[in-house]
C-alpha cells in the first residue's frame, strides 16, 4: 500500500492521469465515439427503415441538403429566432441585473422569482404559452380585447409573423432569466472604487455605465450570447407544442428537420449530414464573432 | 520506465474495452428464447410503453395493470404519455434494436414499416390457435404482416365517429343532423348567423401528425385515394381526392368551420365542442362520450348525440379507424411475460371492465351485443352502423415522410396560401422518390 502511495507521490504525471482518467472515459465513451460514428454515418445513406438501401454514398448526403428547400428555410428561420432572441434577451437580461444590482427591500425574493421561468421545464412552459396564445380562450386575447387593443379576438398563430414573434417572445421570456443570472455575476465583481472614480471625475451614471460598466461585462456578455444563440438552434419543445412547426412549416427550427429525418423518416445519415452541416454553418461565424470580441477586450 | 510502460498499456486496454463495450450495437444482443422453454418468473419486472388514453380520466387503465400484477406476481414498469411523446420513444428504441421496453405501442399507421423491419415479435409464437376468431377480423387484419402473422393486438379500437350537440341543432331549427356534407355546412352557417354557436366545426389542422388523419378522413370520405395498393401516389391525379381538399378549403373560407382550428391539435378542438362553442365534431374519438357527461370539464352534459357521417353528393361516406395494438419488440428479455400482459390486457373480462368504466370499444365482436353494455351505451348500435364504412390509415414504410411533406403543403393551402391541386402537387413532387414503394 504504501509503496503505492510512494508511487504516485514520485509521479505525480501518473497521479493525474489516474484521477481524470474515469472522466476521460466517460468523455471518449459518450462524446467523442458517437461524435466520430454520426460523422461516418453522414457519408452513408443510412436508411433504418430501408436496410436494404445502406451504402457509402460520400458527399451525396451533404448536397442534398443544401437543395433540400425545408432544411434551407428551417436554417434562416432558426438563425432569425436566434438572433432576434438573444438581442432581446441581452437587452432586458442587462437592464433587469443592473436594477437587481441595486439595494432595495425584497431583492433576494425578487431575485429568486426571476429565476423561475429559466428553471421551469421547457415542455411546461411551452404547455402554458399555448393556452396562452390559444385563439379562443387564450390570455393574450382576453388581455388585448379588454385594453381595447383589438376589437376580436386573433388567430395569432395563423399568421407566419406573429407566430414567429410569439415564440420568440415565449423564448426570451424563459431564457432571460439565466443572462440575468449570468450579467448579474458579473457586475458584482466590478469594484466599487472604479465607478467612484468615474463619479468623481464627474461622469455621468449613463456614461459610467456605457464607458465602464459594459466594457468590463463584455466578457461575460459574449458567453451569455453564444450560448443563448448555440441554444436558440437546439429549440425543439417550444415549437413543438406551440406551432407544431406551422403555420406551413414557417416556424420550423432547424432541431425538428434533424429530428424528423432521423427519429421519425429514420434516415440516420442524411439527419447526420443535417446536423454536421448545421454545426459548421454555426461555427464559422462564432469564431469569428468571439475572436474579434476577444481582441477588443484585450485591446481595451 | 516499465512501470510506466505497464500503466500505459492497462490503460489503453481499459479504455479500448469500455469504447468497444459502448459501440457494440443492441441488436446484436441474444435473442429471445424460445417460448416454449420460456415461463414469467414471479417477481419478473415488464416494461410498457403506450400512451394514455384520452377518456381514460379515472386511471382505468392503471388500475387493470395492477390487477395483472396481483394476480400473475409480474411487476410492470408503467411508461404513458401522449401520443406523440410515447412515438418519439419508440421508434427509435426499435430501430436501434434496443431492448428496454417489453410491451410497446403499435400505431396502425406503422405496420407497414414493422413488417419490413422486423422489429416485432410474431405474437402467433403465444397465441392459443384461434385465440383471435372471435375478434373484430379487420382489427386483426390490420396488423397482421404479409407473413401472415399477427405482431400487434388492439388495446384502443380507436373509430371515429360523427358527434352532434342536438340541443343546438333543434335551437337553430333543425330536428336531424346533416344528411350530406352541404346541409353540415348550411346548418353551421344558420346556427353560426342565430348566434347559437361560434362555428359549425373547430377542426384540429395544426400542422402535425393528426392532419394527416384528418387529410385521410375526407378523402375517404370523398371516395378519393392518397395512394394504391402498391404504394404509388395517386393524391395529385384523383379528382375525388381534389375535391375532399377542396371542400377543406372551403369549410374555413366558408366560415361554416373554425380558422382557429389551424393551430389546434385533437385535444384543443374536443375542448372547443366541450365548451359549447360548436355544433358538430365529425371525427370524434369512441371516448368523447364519456367527456360529455363529465361536469367538470363539459358544458354541454346530456346535450351530445351520435350520427352517421354525412355523405357526399355521390352518396359516399366513410369513417377513419385509427386502432392502436400492443407488441413485443423483437429484443424484449421478458417476451413469455410481456405476452401475458397482452393477453390480460386485451381479454374480455378486461375489456368489458374498460368499456363500463371510460366506455372503449371493445376489440371481441361479441361484446356489443352484451346486455349489460348495451343498456349502458345504447348508442352503440350507431357505431354499429358506422362501422362497415371505417378505414384506416394508408399502409406505406414511408408514411412518416408521407404526414412530414403532405402536412406542410396541405396546411399552406388550409391557410389560403397556394391551391388545393398546388398542395397535392408539391406533396406528390417531393414525394417522388417513393413513388411506388410500398
Amino acid at each position: 500500500m504504501k509503496t503505492i502511495k510512494k508511487f504516485f507521490i514520485d509521479n505525480e504525471h501518473v497521479l493525474g492521469w489516474a484521477m481524470s482518467g474515469p472522466a476521460l472515459i466517460a468523455i471518449l465513451a459518450i462524446v467523442l465515439v458517437p461524435m466520430i460514428q454520426s460523422i461516418g454515418q453522414s457519408f452513408q445513406n443510412l436508411d433504418l427503415a430501408r436496410p436494404a438501401l445502406n451504402a457509402f454514398i460520400g458527399l451525396e448526403n451533404y448536397a442534398n441538403l443544401l437543395k433540400d428547400s425545408r432544411y434551407t428555410s428551417s436554417l434562416v428561420s432558426t438563425f432569425r429566432f436566434s438572433v432576434i432572441s438573444v438581442i432581446f434577451e441581452l437587452i432586458l437580461g442587462v437592464s433587469i441585473a443592473v436594477v437587481l444590482n441595486k439595494k432595495f427591500v425584497g431583492r433576494g425574493f425578487v431575485r429568486g422569482l426571476m429565476i423561475l421561468p429559466w428553471a421551469m421545464p421547457s415542455i411546461v412552459n411551452a404547455a402554458m404559452w399555448k393556452w396562452i396564445y390559444n385563439a379562443n380562450f387564450g390570455a393574450l386575447n382576453a388581455l388585448l380585447s379588454q385594453l381595447g387593443i383589438i376589437e376580436q379576438y386573433q388567430i395569432w398563430l395563423s399568421d407566419p409573423f406573429w407566430a414567429t414573434v410569439l415564440v420568440i417572445l415565449a423564448n426570451v421570456w424563459k431564457e432571460t432569466p439565466f443572462t440575468v443570472l449570468m450579467v448579474l455575476s458579473a457586475l458584482q465583481t466590478i469594484p466599487e472604487e472604479v465607478k467612484e472614480a468615474a463619479r468623481v471625475d464627474g461622469s455621468s451614471a449613463w456614461n459610467t455605465f456605457i464607458k465602464i460598466t459594459i466594457p468590463l461585462i463584455a466578457p461575460t456578455l459574449m458567453i451569455v450570447s453564444i450560448l443563448q444563440f448555440l441554444w436558440g438552434f437546439q429549440t425543439f419543445e417550444l415549437i413543438t407544442v406551440v406551432t407544431g412547426g406551422g403555420p406551413f412549416s414557417t416556424t420550423e427550427l432547424v432541431a425538428i428537420r434533424i429530428y424528423q429525418n432521423t427519429f421519425r423518416s429514420l434516415r440516420f445519415g442524411y439527419g447526420s449530414a443535417m446536423a454536421y452541416l448545421t454545426a459548421l454553418i454555426l461555427v464559422i461565424p462564432l469564431v469569428i464573432y468571439a475572436r474579434s470580441t476577444y481582441k477588443r477586450m484585450v485591446n481595451y | 520506465m516499465k512501470t510506466k510502460k505497464l500503466l500505459w498499456i492497462i490503460s489503453i486496454i481499459i479504455i479500448a474495452s469500455f469504447i468497444l463495450a459502448a459501440c457494440a450495437p443492441a441488436a446484436e444482443e441474444p435473442a429471445a428464447e424460445e417460448p416454449a422453454a420460456e415461463e414469467p418468473a414471479e417477481g419478473e419486472t415488464i416494461t410498457v410503453l403506450f400512451p394514455k388514453h384520452e377518456a381514460d380520466f379515472k386511471n382505468a387503465f392503471d388500475a387493470r395493470i395492477r390487477e395483472f400484477e396481483a394476480e400473475t406476481g409480474i411487476t410492470v414498469n408503467l411508461i404513458q404519455g401522449d401520443w406523440e411523446s410515447v412515438a418519439n420513444r419508440v421508434i427509435p428504441e426499435l430501430a436501434t434494436g434496443g431492448s428496454a421496453f417489453d410491451v410497446v405501442e403499435f400505431d396502425n399507421g406503422w405496420v407497414a414499416e414493422w413488417c419490413g423491419a422486423g422489429w416485432a415479435t410474431s405474437l402467433n409464437d403465444y397465441m392459443e390457435p384461434g385465440y383471435t376468431d372471435d375478434m373484430i377480423p379487420g382489427l386483426v387484419d390490420l396488423f397482421t404482416c404479409p407473413d401472415g402473422e399477427v405482431y400487434g393486438l388492439v388495446w384502443n379500437n380507436d373509430t371515429r365517429f360523427f358527434y352532434y350537440n342536438a340541443d343546438y341543432l333543434a335551437e337553430a331549427g333543425f330536428d336531424a343532423p346533416p344528411a350530406t356534407w352541404d346541409e353540415l355546412i348550411e346548418q353551421s352557417l344558420a346556427a353560426k348567423e342565430q348566434g347559437v354557436v361560434e362555428y359549425g366545426h373547430a377542426p384540429y389542422w395544426i400542422q402535425e401528425w393528426a392532419l394527416a388523419n384528418e387529410l385521410h378522413f375526407y378523402t375517404y370520405v370523398f371516395g378519393g385515394s392518397l395512394v394504391d395498393d402498391q404504394g404509388c401516389i395517386t393524391m395529385n391525379t384523383d379528382p375525388k381526392t381534389l375535391a375532399a381538399v377542396e371542400f377543406m378549403i372551403e369549410t374555413l373560407e366558408s366560415g361554416a368551420y373554425d380558422p382557429a382550428g389551424l393551430t389546434y391539435n385533437q385535444v384543443d378542438a374536443q375542448d372547443v365542442f366541450l365548451k359549447g362553442s360548436t355544433l358538430f365534431n365529425p371525427q370524434g374519438i369512441a371516448g368523447l362520450l364519456t367527456y360529455t357527461e363529465d361536469p367538470t370539464i363539459s358544458n354541454v352534459v346530456g346535450q351530445v348525440e351520435i350520427g352517421l357521417v354525412p355523405t357526399t353528393a355521390s352518396g359516399s361516406s366513410a369513417a377513419l379507424t385509427l386502432p392502436e395494438a400492443y407488441a413485443i419488440p423483437v429484443n424484449s428479455q421478458h417476451k413469455e411475460a410481456a405476452w401475458k400482459f397482452i393477453e390480460y390486457m386485451t381479454s374480455k373480462e378486461t375489456n368489458i371492465k374498460l368499456a363500463k368504466e371510460i366506455g372503449i370499444l371493445p376489440i371481441w365482436v361479441d361484446l356489443f351485443s352484451e346486455p349489460e353494455l348495451v343498456s349502458l351505451y345504447p348508442f352503440w348500435a350507431d357505431f354499429q352502423a358506422q362501422l362497415p364504412t371505417a378505414r384506416g390509415l394508408s399502409v406505406i414504410t414511408w408514411y412518416n415522410d408521407f404526414v412530414d411533406i403532405t402536412n406542410a403543403e396541405l396546411h399552406k393551402a388550409l391557410s389560403g396560401r397556394q391551391t388545393a391541386q398546388e398542395a397535392l402537387d408539391n406533396a406528390a413532387a417531393q414525394l417522388s422518390n417513393f413513388n411506388c414503394v410500398p
